[in-house]
């Protein structure tokens, strides 16, 4: 039996290596456990003065994995957490002109907001952030800006900062010249949005369910490409769904419905592509709350009226559509 | 006897796919040269494909009979095949045995194609060089803005900020707009590597289906324009240059037949065919150009790197800690872990810089200021700048602003050139030779822009972009 010494050695070593972050895992996950945190804050368990000695030592460390679960657990109960974070920039981040020393210590110091979101698979996406930094509004008042994000591109945050975070310079006084300007002209059309008030939670919130409802819009399409058979190939989430559009040629397994293909047209993952054997093609439109909104099947003969009423019949739940479909094949072979 | 004479009439119709470029045209054998042996014998099989041959139809025996000439087909070193099974297999023997591209070329352009190469072949040999060689062009990233920002209060669909692009829809308005002065030929193809759609145009200023130019017109790569689509994202990047375009919009408004107005004219007309009623887009700058796509994807793409680089790509690349349910504390892991790439190599290197680097206390510290600043950008994940340009308005007098002088003050202009800008400046910083804690943000790639004017540390914001 020859075998390179090289190809020996590696394998060796990558076996070490996650025999070593296994050990990481488990000793810290022996750290943070119940009992273990239990029985040291307990003053009545007997101990001898080693074991005292023990605690001693091991105490930075436990410290240390006490708030690091309280934060997990934080992180898990209200999915939004808010942290602090220090610009390394020697500059300061924000953009008002202001030379004092303090406040350029102020402009370091960002207010960071942390999503997570769990996936169908009980898996967390990476967290998204949202970095905010404090300038100085008209008022004297310090006002919040976005200033650094990971939200991807196809959520507005201009849009979402406009509406939650004005800041009074922007909107206040000009807004209001161009909103009297505009009723002079348009007088049918009513100022709808009278000078609002900075709002973080709602800001928060509005992002957070927009972010959530992609995560679930992804985790129903996966849905029901598995109920179509296709397995999916990873646990990294963001790549199975979408390596189906890449190619374009992922034809699903055979099944009841004659579809051929059902995938996402876009990475926000609202409007889901359909194809059948026999040529026709349709797509149907995601809401957010999770129903199936409109739904278009053209074939050689025009419209497909009546498939398009079984997609969005019934109850509307996009994870039942693929039931519906195949009741509809049934009655209409 | 080439073809039957065509009525020649103007038309507003696009160049044709179909229309055929004479196969000795020297410039036709130079842009194959370009392709190396594989990709050309995949090109040729995708020509030969079932689903694609009726688009592509090679020259057969039968098409002997129609054009009578006898000397040619003595002196042609490549007899007509009877059948296209006949043709695949021939090109099957080629893929089997090692030799140069040059057989390859030469068998297609004076063998099952010598009646000519149709514009569609040529686009996909573009295409083709294009993604082999992805550097090849310098790309501009242009944002897609709403020009009617309409306050509508129901904020209910907020991803309806991207317009959604329905590829023929788009090119069906697009050569509506532009088809009474620019005749072009459209290609449209699929990236098989990244997230985008590539859009090849190729303006010509002849009115007629079947121009009488020379071939040479319709192979300038001058009159070729790339526009690439990435997904789910309101960019889009060109190979237009768009400081180019801006001059000329405002030196000439009367319409000039050049390659580059006519080139204007086909950037122009891109928002409007992606305006819909009550939905109108402009094409705003936003002072990025590189010549790799993978930076414009990270730097202006769809993923989360957009708006965090720099320091602030630990956020992006979620390195700062692990997923909730992680039970190691974060400062006990390292970024490399994180992002699962704990290969050999990477392991090895980084184990010998430490030992390198924790000689003195000097060069760890400059170590952990190197990291804060630039997070992992430029070393884990990289967008590669091959081009930086910054100006700098400080005044050279130090800190003292209170003068107001600018007629006399010169400003500081800075170009950064090579294969990775950023990342050079991470060594740089790595080395000492730049101090790590003091250098302004701009350094590290933060605003992700490739020009940029700066005062006192900070971006100005010129337009908007």
């Amino acid at each position: 039996m020859e075998s390179d010494p090289d190809a020996d050695i590696s394998s060796i070593r990558a076996e070490i290596r996650a025999l070593q972050s296994r050990k990481r895992f488990l000793s810290s996950s022996l750290l943070t456990s119940d009992a273990l945190q239990k029985h040291l804050s307990n003053p009545n368990t007997p101990s001898s003065a080693k074991s005292q000695l023990q605690l001693a030592e091991a105490s930075p460390l436990l410290q240390s994995a006490n708030t690091h679960t309280e934060s997990n657990h934080h992180r898990i109960a209200f999915s939004t957490t808010a942290f602090p974070f220090t610009d390394p920039s020697p500059h300061g981040s924000s953009g008002g002109g202001e030379d004092q020393n303090k406040d350029k210590k102020k402009e370091k110091n960002l207010l960071g907001v942390r999503i997570d979101i769990c996936a169908r698979n009980g898996r967390f996406a990476k967290p998204y952030y949202v970095l905010l930094k404090r300038v100085p509004g008209p008022d004297g008042q310090r006002r919040l800006r976005v200033h650094r994000h990971t939200i991807p591109a196809f959520i507005s945050m201009e849009k979402l900062e406009r509406t939650y975070l004005p800041t009074p310079s922007q909107t206040g006084e000009q807004e209001q010249r161009e909103g009297e300007e505009e009723e002079e002209l348009k007088p049918w059309k009513k100022k709808k949005r009278p000078n609002r008030k900075p709002d973080l939670h709602a800001f928060v919130r509005t992002l957070r369910r927009e972010l959530v409802s992609w995560q679930k819009r992804r985790d129903a399409v996966g849905l029901l490409r598995e109920k179509l058979g296709v397995r999916n190939q990873d646990s990294d989430s963001e790549q199975d769904i979408f390596s189906d559009v890449k190619d374009g040629e992922g034809w699903l397994p055979i099944n009841s419905m004659g579809l051929a293909s059902l995938s996402p047209t876009a990475l926000e993952a609202r409007y889901v592509r359909l194809e059948w054997e026999d040529g026709r093609v349709g797509r149907f439109k995601l809401s957010n709350t999770g129903m199936v909104e409109r739904a278009v099947v053209i074939g050689d003969q025009g419209r497909d009226k009546m498939l398009e009423a079984a997609m969005t019949g019934g109850d509307g739940r996009v994870e039942s559509v693929l039931d519906r479909l195949g009741q509809y094949t049934i009655s209409n072979p | 006897m080439a073809r039957p004479k065509s009525i020649r009439a103007p038309t507003t119709a696009s160049l044709p796919s179909i229309l055929r470029i004479p196969s000795t045209s020297p410039s036709v054998s130079k842009s194959f040269n370009k392709l190396s042996r594989q990709a050309l014998l995949d090109l040729v099989f995708q020509w030969l494909d079932d689903n694609n041959v009726d688009s592509f139809p090679p020259y057969l025996e039968r098409d002997q009979i129609e054009n009578t000439d006898p000397d040619d087909e003595e002196t042609s070193p490549y007899p007509a095949e009877q059948t296209i099974d006949d043709i695949r297999n021939a090109y099957q023997d080629l893929q089997d045995r090692k030799g140069g591209k040059r057989e390859v070329i030469d068998r297609v352009l004076e063998g099952d194609w010598r009646h000519g190469i149709t514009l569609r072949q040529l686009a996909m040999v573009d295409i083709c060089y294009m993604e082999d060689y992805p550097a090849s062009l310098r790309w501009t990233a242009l944002e897609l803005a709403r020009l009617d920002v309409v306050e509508d209060t129901q904020t209910s669909d907020l991803s309806a900020c991207l317009p959604r692009v329905h590829a023929s829809t788009f090119l069906k308005n697009l050569q509506q707009l532009i088809a009474p002065l620019v005749k072009a030929h459209y290609h449209l193809a699929r990236s098989a590597s990244l997230p985008l759609t590539f859009l090849r145009i190729l303006v010509t200023n002849s009115p007629y289906q079947h121009p009488r130019q020379l071939p040479e017109t319709l192979m300038d790569s001058s009159r070729v324009i790339y526009i690439a689509f990435p997904d789910s994202c309101p960019y889009i990047y060109t190979s237009i240059s768009s400081t180019g375009s801006k001059t000329s919009t405002s030196a000439t408004t009367a319409v000039g037949t050049d390659t580059r107005s006519l080139q204007r004219i086909v950037r122009d007309a891109i928002p409007k065919a992606l305006s819909r009623p009550q939905e109108r887009y402009t094409l705003k700058a936003t002072s990025l150009s590189a010549k790799s796509l993978q930076a414009l994807l990270s730097l202006r793409g769809p993923s989360r790197s957009n708006a965090a680089n720099g320091a602030f790509s630990i956020f992006a690349d979620a390195v700062v800690e692990g997923s909730p349910l992680d039970p190691r504390p974060a400062n006990t892991v390292s970024p490399e872990e994180y992002m699962n790439r704990s290969d050999e190599k990477e392991n090895k290197r980084t184990e010998d810089e430490d030992t390198k680097n924790t000689d003195t206390h000097a060069a760890k510290k400059r170590k952990l200021a190197v990291h804060s600043r630039f997070g992992t950008s430029g070393s884990l994940s990289s967008a590669p700048l091959d081009r930086f340009d910054v100006r700098l308005l400080d005044s050279l007098s130090g800190r003292d602003d209170q003068e107001p002088s600018e007629d006399s003050q010169p400003t500081l202009s800075l170009s950064f050139a090579g294969n990775d800008v950023i990342s050079g400046i991470r060594k740089l910083a790595e080395l000492g030779i730049v101090d790590a804690e003091r250098m302004p943000s701009w350094m590290t790639g933060e605003e992700g822009v490739s020009v940029a004017v700066v005062n006192q540390g900070r971006r100005v914001a010129k337009d908007s972009g």
